[in-house]
C-alpha cells in the first residue's frame, strides 16, 4: 500500500467513520532495534566512553556496539530527517535512535565503522557553515539544551527558543565536543514560566518570562471569548467580571496578584501579554535529576532577568559562560552544579560566577521561609560588607 | 516476550512513497547557496553562522525543496516555511510572539493529539494562518527504522509544512504546521499505512515515555520499553479521550541515574531500583585501583584530574559512608546503601546493581505553575516489574480514581496530595505510613486527629464537665 | 446510558458555560442520576463525541467539552 494522495486522499469525509481506525498506539518498539540490540538486550554489562560522541557497549555475549552521538536540533525539517535517513542507510543497516536531549545517535558493530562514520558526520556542512552533524555531548561535557517551541509555534512565550539554544550551543561548542568539565553540565530552556520543558530540575535553566500583566481587549472580549473561561483559567484569581462604560461585559485585572503565566491568553485571544520591554530571560542555576551522591534538586534563580537581545542573546551567553566558567576552575571532579554551590555556600556562587545578587532572587513566594538563612553560619563576600556598612555596622 | 499487542504491519518506503527520487533530490547546491526566501530575514541570517547546526540554514532547504516541488505535490500552501521564517523575523522585530490559540481542532472522536495554532499577521503571512500541530506517539526509547522515518517525512510534506520536532517534550515526535482540513487525511494515513497513532494533549494520559533501557544499558532494572509500551496501550482510552481534571504523565527511568527525567516532570515516576547486594567483581575494583580501567566510563578523559584515588572519589564520597577497602578488596555495607548510584557509574566494570530488581514508585511531580515546582514523592518503596504488570496497574487505578473524584479543575495530582495530605494518599493506596515518605517527621504539632482515633470520640456532656470544674 | 446521554445533553444546552470540564458536567449528570459512575458517564460522553452531538474543546494543556454548535465553535 502506498501513502495517498490527492486533497483528501483516502479518507471519505461524508463517512468519518468508515473503516476508521483508532487506539492502537506507537509502533511496537523491537522492530526498530537493529540486531545487535535485539540480540543482547538486557545482556549489557558495562560501556565505556571512548572518546567525546564515541560509546561502546559490552555485552556479555562478547558483543560490542558502537554508539556515535551527533548534536540535533529539535526542530527539523523533512530534509534534514532524510539526510539522517541516508546515514543510518550507508553505515547502519537503516537504524538510527534519537535521545531525551534531541541528540541524534548512529551505532555500528565495529571500531573501523565508527570511524568512517565519524568522517562523514563531521564533514557534513551547511551551506553556510554550521555543522550538521557535530559528534560529541557525553560524559564531563555539556550535551544538547533541550527546549520548547518559542516564537516558533507557542501563543505565550516570552522569548524564542530555537535561536537562543543556538546562540548558547556556537559559544559552548567546545564543551560539547569535549570532557573537561567537573561533571555533566545539562542545560534546559523553556519560553515561559508554565515550562512544558519543565526545566526546573537543569544545571542551568533558561527561561522566558513575562513581565506584563495582560491587556484587556474590551472592545472584542465579549465576541471572541468565552468570558467565564478566562476568569477560571487564572491560577490566582486576578481575573473578575466588569462591565465597560458603554454596558459590554468583559473583564477587569488585580495586577498586584498577575503572575504572569499567560493561562488567561490560552483562554482568550483578548488578553494579551507578551511585551517588547517586559519580556526576557530569567536564569535558574543548581538542579539536578539523578540521584547520584546527592538527591535530585530544583534550579535556583541566579539572574532575575535579562533582555530579549535577539537573535544572539548576548547578555544570556554571557552569563551562561560565566557560570561555567567558574565552575569549571572551582568544582571538584563529580561535583554537579548545584553540589558545588552548596559546598561553596550560595554567597561564594555569587561571588565565584560575578554575578549580582538582588532583592529578586529573595523567595517571597510560598514557604518561601524554608530558603532563609536561620543561622550564623555563612562566608563573609563583598556583599555582606556591603550590607554590613549599610546598617552601620561598620564604616 | 517483546512481542507486539496487534501484528505490526510491514513498513516499506518503497511501497509507501509518495515522491519520486528526482522530486526529493530537487535543487543543487548552487542553487541553495543563492537562495533568498521571500521575506527579508536579517536576524535569521546571522543565526545561518556558528558550529553548532543551524536551524535556519535547514529550514530553508526545505523552504527551496518545497518551492520546486510541483503545484499540486503539496497539499498546502508551498511557501508555509518561507511564512513561518518571516514571522519569526517579524517577532524578533516586535518582541513578541505572532501565534494564535485555537479551540476546536482534532481528530474526529479524540480529545487530544491535535493543538489548533493560528497567525495573527496572516494577511502578511497566509501561509501559516492556520498551522496546527500534531503529536505523533513515538516508539519506546526512540529507535527507528529509516522506512518509517522516510514514509512520515513524505507524508508530512505533501499534507503539512515538512517542518517536525524530534521529539517534543514529553516525547512525541511533533509535526510542526497543517491546515484543518488536512488533519483527517493525515490521521487516516497514518493509521491505515502507518499503523501508527497519535498521541496526548490536554487532559489525559499524556504520552508515556522511558529511558533506553535494556535496548542499551547496564544499569535498568525493569524493562523500561515494555512497560512503557504495555501502559501506553492499555491506557489507550485515557489516552484519547480526555476526562481527567489535567494532564498527568507517566515515565520509566530504569535506575536512579534517572534520564528521562521522571522524578522532576512525572505525575507517577517508576524509576529502577533493586534489593538485594550490589555485584561486585574484585579484580576490576583492583584494576581501577592501578589505573588499568578508566573510571566513570571515561566520562573524564578530556582533563587530568590525577591518578585515579577510590578512597577520595568513591569511598568518601558515598553518601551513607556505607563502603571501605580492606586488604585491597571493597566492602559494601549493603543495608545501609540508599543506592545513588554513584560508585556504579564511576567503576561501572566493577560494580553492578543487584539482580533482585524491580522499581520504587513516585508520585506527584509537575512544573512550577502554580503552587510551585514539585518533584515526586516515594510512596511504594519496591514493585516487582514483570509483566502483565497487574501490580502496577491496580495502584494506577486507584489512584486515578481518587484524582478523579477529589481534584479540582486543573489540579495535577501533586497538588491535590499537597492540599489534601500525603497520609489521605497512601490511605487511597492502601500503603501504611512509613518513615521513607518523609525526610523527616514533621516539626510542628498539629495533627489532624480523627474523632475516631481518640477513645470515647468527641461528643462530651458540658454538665458532666461542670460536675468537676466550676464555672 | 440513554439516561445519562440525556443528562449531559441537557446540561450541555443550558449550562452557563458553553464549553465545561468533565467534572462540571458529571457533578451536572449525578444530580440528575444519582448514583451514575464517572466511568459510565466518560462513555456516554465519548458516544456524543462520536455521534457528533459534544465536541472536544482543547487549549493544549486542558480540554473541556461543549455542545456542537453552540457557543464558539467556528474554526476561524
Amino acid at each position: 500500500m502506498a501513502l495517498s494522495t490527492g486533497k483528501l486522499g483516502k479518507y471519505n469525509p461524508e463517512k468519518p467513520t468508515e473503516n476508521r481506525i483508532t487506539d492502537i498506539g506507537p509502533r511496537h518498539y523491537w522492530e526498530f532495534f537493529p540486531p545487535i540490540i535485539q540480540r543482547n538486550y538486557g545482556k549489557w554489562l558495562y560501556h565505556d566512553i571512548l572518546e567525546p560522541g564515541v560509546l561502546v557497549h559490552v555485552s556479555e555475549t562478547g558483543e560490542k556496539v558502537y554508539t556515535v552521538r551527533c548534536g540535533g536540533m529539535r526542530f527539523m525539517s523533512a530534509e534534514m530527517i532524510r539526510e539522517v535517513c541516508d546515514i543510518a542507510d550507508k553505515y547502519c543497516d537503516g537504524y538510527v535512535r534519537f535521545t531525551t536531549r534531541n541528540n541524534i545517535e548512529f551505532m555500528v558493530d565495529s571500531l573501523e565503522k565508527v570511524e568512517a562514520l565519524k568522517k562523514e558526520l563531521w564533514s557534513r556542512k551547511f551551506v553556510t557553515g554550521s555543522y550538521k552533524f557535530p559528534v560529541g555531548g557525553t560524559g564531563a561535557g555539556i550535551t544538547n539544551i533541550v527546549h520548547t517551541q518559542g516564537y516558533i509555534h507557542c501563543h505565550t512565550p516570552a522569548t524564542d527558543a530555537s535561536s537562543m539554544v543556538k546562540a548558547v550551543m556556537d559559544e559552548l561548542f567546545d564543551y560539547f565536543t569535549s570532557m573537561t568539565l567537573p561533571a555533566q553540565v545539562r542545560i534546559s530552556m523553556a519560553c515561559c514560566l508554565n515550562m512544558c520543558g519543565a526545566v526546573h530540575c537543569s544545571d542551568i535553566a533558561l527561561l522566558g518570562y513575562h513581565r506584563k500583566p495582560p491587556i484587556v481587549d474590551h472592545e472584542v472580549i465579549e465576541s471572541v471569548c468565552e468570558i467565564p473561561l478566562a476568569i477560571a483559567a487564572c491560577p490566582v484569581g486576578a481575573i473578575s467580571p466588569d462591565k465597560t462604560p458603554s454596558g459590554k461585559r468583559t473583564v477587569k485585572i488585580k495586577t498586584d496578584r498577575c503572575m504572569f503565566c499567560g493561562n488567561c491568553y490560552t483562554m482568550c485571544p483578548a488578553l494579551p501579554l507578551s511585551d517588547k520591554e517586559g519580556d526576557g530571560v530569567t536564569i535558574l542555576a543548581g538542579g539536578k535529576l539523578s540521584n547520584r551522591i546527592s538527591e535530585p534538586k530544583f534550579s535556583k534563580v541566579v539572574v532575575p532577568w535579562l533582555p530579549n537581545n535577539f537573535p544572539r542573546f548576548p547578555e544570556v551567553v554571557e552569563a551562561v559562560k560565566k557560570i561555567i566558567e567558574a565552575y569549571a576552575a572551582d568544582a571538584r571532579k563529580y561535583e554537579r552544579i548545584g553540589d558545588w554551590a552548596e559546598r561553596i555556600g550560595w554567597e561564594k556562587f555569587f561571588e565565584k560566577c560575578g554575578l549580582p545578587f538582588t532583592e529578586h532572587l529573595i523567595d517571597d513566594y510560598r514557604l518561601a521561609y524554608d530558603t532563609y538563612r536561620t543561622s550564623t553560619q555563612f562566608k563573609f563576600t563583598e556583599a555582606a560588607w556591603e550590607a554590613s556598612r549599610a546598617a552601620g555596622g561598620i564604616d | 516476550m517483546f512481542e507486539p499487542k496487534r501484528p505490526q504491519k510491514k513498513l516499506k518506503y518503497e511501497e509507501l512513497r509518495i515522491y519520486t527520487e528526482e522530486e526529493l533530490k530537487n535543487y543543487t547546491e548552487e542553487e541553495l547557496k543563492n537562495f533568498k526566501i521571500k521575506h527579508a530575514i536579517p536576524d535569521l541570517e546571522e543565526l545561518e553562522k556558528g558550529p553548532w547546526p543551524s536551524f535556519v540554514a535547514d529550514a530553508k532547504r526545505e523552504a527551496l525543496h518545497r518551492r520546486k516541488l510541483a503545484d499540486d505535490r503539496v497539499m498546502i500552501p508551498k511557501d508555509v516555511v518561507e511564512d513561518l521564517l518571516g514571522q519569526l523575523q517579524l517577532s524578533f522585530d516586535d518582541g513578541e510572539t505572532h501565534w494564535k490559540h485555537g479551540g476546536i481542532v482534532g481528530v474526529f472522536g479524540y480529545g487530544g493529539g491535535v493543538i489548533g495554532r493560528y497567525s495573527d499577521v496572516p494577511e502578511k503571512f497566509p501561509g501559516v494562518a492556520h498551522f496546527h500541530t500534531i503529536r505523533v506517539n513515538q516508539p519506546a526509547s526512540k529507535f527507528y527504522k529509516t522506512d518509517f522515518l522516510r514514509a512520515l517525512c513524505d507524508l508530512w510534506e505533501y499534507r503539512g509544512s515538512g517542518i517536525f520536532n524530534l521529539h517534543g517534550s514529553t516525547g512525541d515526535i511533533i509535526l510542526l504546521g497543517t491546515v484543518t482540513d488536512q488533519l483527517e487525511p493525515i490521521f487516516y494515513d497514518l493509521t491505515h499505512e502507518l499503523d501508527q497513532d497519535l498521541g496526548g494533549s490536554g487532559s489525559n494520559l499524556r504520552t508515556p515515555s522511558c529511558c533506553v533501557g535494556k535496548a542499551r544499558c547496564e544499569w535498568a532494572c525493569y524493562d523500561t520499553q515494555e512497560l512503557c509500551y504495555e501502559l501506553t496501550m492499555h491506557y489507550q482510552d485515557e489516552l484519547h479521550r480526555p476526562a481527567f481534571p489535567y494532564k498527568f504523565k507517566f515515565k520509566f527511568d530504569g535506575c536512579p541515574n534517572g534520564c528521562v527525567a521522571s522524578i522532576a516532570r512525572a505525575d507517577m515516576s517508576v524509576i529502577g531500583t533493586w534489593r538485594d547486594d550490589i555485584r561486585i567483581d574484585q579484580d576490576a575494583v583492583a584494576a581501577y585501583i592501578s589505573g588499568e580501567i578508566l573510571p566513570n566510563g571515561g566520562a573524564h578523559r578530556g582533563r587530568d584530574w590525577g591518578k585515579f584515588d577510590i578512597q577520595k572519589e568513591v569511598i568518601d564520597l558515598c553518601p551513607t559512608q556505607c563502603m571501605s577497602l580492606e586488604n585491597g578488596k571493597l566492602k559494601i555495607n549493603n543495608r545501609e546503601c540508599t543506592r545513588c548510584m554513584h560508585c556504579i557509574n564511576v567503576m561501572p566494570r566493577a560494580l553492578r546493581p543487584g539482580t533482585d530488581t524491580g522499581a520504587s514508585v513516585l508520585f506527584g511531580a509537575k512544573a512550577p505553575i502554580l503552587e510551585g515546582a514539585q518533584m515526586s514523592v516515594l510512596t511504594v518503596p519496591f514493585m516487582k516489574m514483570e509483566p502483565p504488570y497487574d501490580n502496577l496497574k491496580e495502584l494506577i487505578e486507584k489512584v486515578f480514581e481518587w484524582w478523579m473524584e477529589e481534584g479540582k479543575n486543573r489540579e495535577r495530582l501533586g497538588e491535590l496530595i499537597q492540599r489534601q495530605g500525603l497520609w489521605r494518599f497512601l490511605e487511597v493506596i492502601g500503603v501504611p505510613a512509613f518513615p521513607q515518605t518523609v525526610k523527616m517527621p514533621r516539626s510542628n504539632p498539629y495533627i489532624y486527629w480523627k474523632e475516631e482515633d481518640v477513645p470515647g470520640g468527641w461528643d462530651r456532656d458540658i454538665e458532666d464537665y461542670r460536675s468537676r470544674h466550676k464555672r | 446510558m440513554e439516561e445519562i446521554k440525556k443528562a449531559i445533553i441537557e446540561y450541555a444546552e443550558t449550562s452557563k458555560k458553553t464549553k465545561f470540564y468533565f467534572k462540571d458536567m458529571e457533578k451536572a449528570v449525578q444530580s440528575k442520576v444519582p448514583g451514575a459512575k464517572s466511568r459510565d458517564i466518560k462513555k456516554a460522553a465519548s458516544e456524543l463525541v462520536n455521534e457528533g452531538t459534544l465536541i472536544y474543546f482543547s487549549t493544549g494543556s486542558t480540554t473541556m467539552y461543549g455542545l456542537k454548535g453552540r457557543g464558539i465553535t467556528e474554526d476561524k
